[in-house]
């Protein structure tokens, strides 16, 4: 059924061009073709690479460990991924992966005795307004409901080709319930990346006379940048991916960092769990992104582009291939862009699962084919970043945005919003509401109003900005959506009256857990500290020093942390205990402290040593096991 | 005219290129570190070296020095932090000081010692780890690991060799070594490494040297972490400018 499956392991890796086998840059890549092809990475194959590239087979089996989406053992024929963000789970993901493994005869986290399938749990797959979700080879399949789970059961035991499955399974929607001035009408592809060449003057002009042909389009090139990126300016653009940095003064370092080679990367790694809105536009948007990286390789100098997916977005390769051709016949990519001197082409680069990739620096690192661990914080990316060359990072919808400034003016963009968020911001709605997707407001849009439109005036709390953002109760939903208030990557998950939001504090602990790289001491032993308390508490076994404890651990993390991940694994323990402090209060029994261990459970092993099983050799009932 | 900076509140000259870490050490001044090595590339990971500057929290192994910036180190604040960075890494492998032949020439007790560590404070995670005493002269002992990748960068900046890497992630993630077996019996460790001499803790000891010394002949017995270290610093600029 998968005729790849069966493909000798050298001869796959013969058909991979040789240069690109020899390029260590590519390891990470190629590791993902493998995986695919054989749903693991063969020792063979691993020892193969390494010994092509020239490095150390130690390197390439840290790459295994490290990616979640990449596994040295064999997996099943069929690979079945749960996605496990909150919003599924609220929708009972757990329950239908339970149900499916049962019918199905594998354990969670398993492989199948007979090798036909695996199932396991995974971080957020960005399909949170159509969970539960789930990836099968790899594959979204969304809306899981009882039904489907029975039909996949089937069809796995069938052992049907995923390309039999009924088409409807894999649909993904697009969900757009609200959109404004920016992304109403999309751009034509070709408008922006011309007007900003047009900026360059009409070409040949009398200011060009007295130079040499090639001299003239280089420097009308120049010029038609330079006022690009005062347009940039004008807009007075912050990215979109959190941080909210001014893109113009990131374009102007790159282009003023010397280097011979200057490069654009695009973030759409999107991990950030609650978060779909770069799905969106690289599905119905595709260009707008695509001419936005154009037009930043044209203001900084750049002729290369790569834009960063995440491995759950796949499925999206062929038709942004597709694009990126269309794009390139159209004369909008390539060499001599509109017939100017611009040379510009872009290449798609996946990750394989790991959140800290979303992080600049670790994307780099992970883009090069290594270990997507942050790196120090000096020299910044813009003076060496990808190779060690001056590289613009931005998120998907800020080149989206650039797009949109080049064709319609900075001024004219800088119009919407509030003083220090300009423009408009596109916001991933899901949970409990009546219509979650994405909605497109002007920046300072308040939460209530988001409520309001999706259906959601009964929330007893938002999550915004995902894990790592803010989470807030009933008495802050007039709060607005800006970097003055409430910053974060556009996300609200909803929580209705009838949740308890202790589950969404405890599926986020150990999503950042799970998600540290485990690089600087704080993160790496903050967040397993911060999640064992938070299984303390499930049990019920909480008591006041334990939420002091937790506090503590979250500001030593907030200070001390490597990265921004560490720096915000926190927010949901401190925020949760001073909005919702009934969820901790409630799973406390005592105001004393109680230990997590169980006392006469440890004396088990001395028991069985001297053969007692006599009641005097067990503790007092009151210090007898909790349940749990 | 040589810059400066201040480092709490006293005036630190420096040269152009060097970190604040760099510069405070030259200057006599310590900052704990556990990751930091002057011979190796920076990796602010155990991130115990961190100051605040303008407000906001840098590690001074990787921040560079400037003219006239103030910098924080030694405020109450950032001595409990570094205390419980240290606590930090005692509760997630297992460290057994009264035992270990590393005792007394410890990094990491040295600078638990430095910074007034009376206790091991969080819960103890007893991570079951996998010791390789498989080479003849090298023994790693994994339960010591700290993961600051001092070896990692010895091995391959200075012996030339890249015999170790990390593995897995997050809080799993482990000292691994290159060889086909994965054992360092069949690595190209060599207990003459920077490698091995370099680690900061008892997970890479060369075998039947333990125990050489006795109880109050030991390294830190003589002196504290801070005088070797500023002294080392010392000597090392002086061969190497």
């Amino acid at each position: 059924m998968y005729p790849s499956l069966t493909i000798p392991v050298p001869d796959f890796l013969d058909s991979i061009p040789v240069e690109h086998r020899k390029d260590p840059h590519a390891l990470l890549q190629i590791l993902i073709q493998i995986q695919h092809a054989y749903h693991h990475v063969p020792k063979e194959a691993a020892k193969r690479l390494a010994e092509e590239m020239g490095v150390p087979l130690v390197r390439v089996q840290g790459l295994l460990s490290f990616y979640s989406f990449l596994s040295p053992e064999p997996q099943g024929d069929y690979v079945i991924h749960f996605s496990d963000n909150i919003t599924d789970q609220m929708l009972g993901n757990r329950g239908l992966a339970a149900h499916l493994c049962q019918r199905l005869g594998v354990k969670l986290g398993e492989t199948r005795k007979d090798g036909r399938v695996s199932v396991h749990f995974t971080s957020c797959t960005g399909m949170c307004d159509q969970g539960p979700a789930a990836l099968v080879n790899y594959l979204p399949v969304t809306n899981l409901d009882q039904e489907r789970i029975e039909r996949i059961a089937d069809l796995v035991n069938a052992q049907i080709p995923l390309q039999d499955w009924p088409p409807e399974f894999f649909t993904v929607k697009s969900q757009i319930r609200r959109s404004d001035v920016v992304f109403r009408k999309p751009i034509e592809p070709g408008e922006g990346i011309r007007a900003s060449l047009e900026r360059g003057g009409a070409f040949l002009a009398e200011w060009a006379e007295d130079l040499a042909p090639s001299d003239a389009r280089k420097h009308h090139l120049e010029r038609g940048g330079a006022e690009t990126l005062k347009e940039i300016y004008r807009s007075e653009l912050r990215g979109r991916g959190g941080a909210g940095f001014k893109t113009g003064i990131k374009w102007e370092s790159v282009r003023d960092a010397k280097s011979s080679d200057h490069y654009v990367l695009c973030n759409a790694d999107e991990g950030e769990p609650g978060t779909f809105k770069d799905r969106v536009l690289l599905t119905d948007y595709a260009d707008m992104v695509f001419e936005g990286m154009t037009i930043c390789g044209h203001a900084v100098g750049s002729k290369t582009g790569i834009l960063y997916l995440r491995q759950e977005y796949w499925y999206m390769k062929e038709h942004l291939e597709k694009v990126l051709s269309r794009r390139r016949e159209a004369g909008l990519l390539g060499k001599g862009i509109l017939g100017t001197a611009l040379d510009f082409d872009i290449e798609l680069h996946f990750g394989a699962g790991a959140y800290i990739c979303g992080m600049e620096t670790a994307m780099i690192k992970s883009i090069e084919g290594r270990r997507g661990i942050p790196r120090r914080r000096w020299p910044l990316p813009v003076h060496q970043g990808y190779l060690r060359c001056p590289t613009v990072v931005n998120n998907v919808e800020t080149f989206a945005a650039a797009t949109v400034i080049s064709a319609k003016g900075g001024a004219w963009f800088a119009h919407n919003g509030t003083g220090q968020s300009t423009g408009t911001k596109l916001f991933c709605v899901s949970g409990d509401c009546e219509r979650p997707g994405i909605y497109e407001y002007p920046w300072g849009v308040s939460v209530h109003e988001v409520l309001r439109d999706c259906g959601a005036l009964d929330a007893q709390g938002v999550q915004v900005g995902g894990p790592s953002g803010t989470m807030i109760n009933t008495r802050e939903f007039d709060r607005s959506a800006c970097f003055e208030d409430l910053v974060g990557t556009g996300t609200l998950m909803i929580f209705g009256p009838q949740r308890d939001m202790f589950e969404a504090v405890k599926n986020f602990a150990l999503f950042f857990q799970h998600e540290s790289c485990g690089l600087c001491t704080p993160c790496r032993v903050g967040t397993t500290l911060l999640a064992n308390y938070v299984r303390k508490f499930e049990k019920g076994c909480g008591s006041p020093v334990d939420l002091k404890e937790m506090q503590n651990i979250s500001g030593l993390m907030k200070t001390m942390a490597h990265c921004g991940l560490g720096q915000t694994a926190n927010h949901h323990i401190t925020e949760s205990i001073e909005k919702f402090p009934a969820i901790w209060k409630g799973r406390m029994k005592t105001t004393e402290f109680i230990p997590a261990f169980d006392l006469d459970g440890a004396l088990e092993e001395a028991r069985n040593l001297t053969g007692r099983t006599d009641p005097e050799a067990h503790l007092a009932p009151d210090h007898a096991p909790m349940e749990a | 005219m040589s810059s400066s900076f201040f480092l709490d509140g006293k005036a630190i000259p420096f040269k152009e290129g060097q970190t604040v870490l760099q510069a405070a050490m030259s200057a006599g001044h310590y900052i704990p570190h556990l990751c930091w090595r002057p011979e190796l590339e920076p990796h602010s990971s155990c991130r115990l070296c961190t100051v605040i500057i303008s407000g906001k929290p840098f590690s001074s192994c990787t921040q560079p020095a400037m003219e006239g910036q103030n910098v924080e180190c030694d405020t109450p604040e950032l001595k409990a932090m570094r205390r419980a960075v240290t606590q930090l890494l005692f509760v997630e492998g297992n460290h057994y000081c009264p035992s270990c032949e590393e005792s007394g020439g410890c990094k990491l007790q040295a600078t638990a010692y430095y910074l007034g560590m009376q206790d091991n404070h969080f819960p103890h995670q007893f991570p079951v780890r996998v010791r390789d005493s498989s080479h003849p002269l090298v023994n790693l002992d994994r339960d010591r690991c700290i993961r600051c990748e001092t070896c990692v960068r010895a091995s391959r900046e200075l012996d030339g060799k890249n015999v170790f890497a990390i593995h897995g992630r997050g809080i799993r993630s482990k000292l691994a070594v290159n060889s086909p077996t994965g054992l360092l019996k069949d690595s190209g460790i060599s207990p003459e490494d920077m490698a091995v001499k370099l680690c900061p803790t008892g997970a890479l000891t060369v075998k039947r040297v333990g125990f050489e010394f006795p109880i109050g002949q030991r390294i830190f017995d003589q002196e504290s972490i801070a005088t070797l270290e500023l002294r080392e610093y010392a000597n090392q600029e002086a061969v190497h400018g």
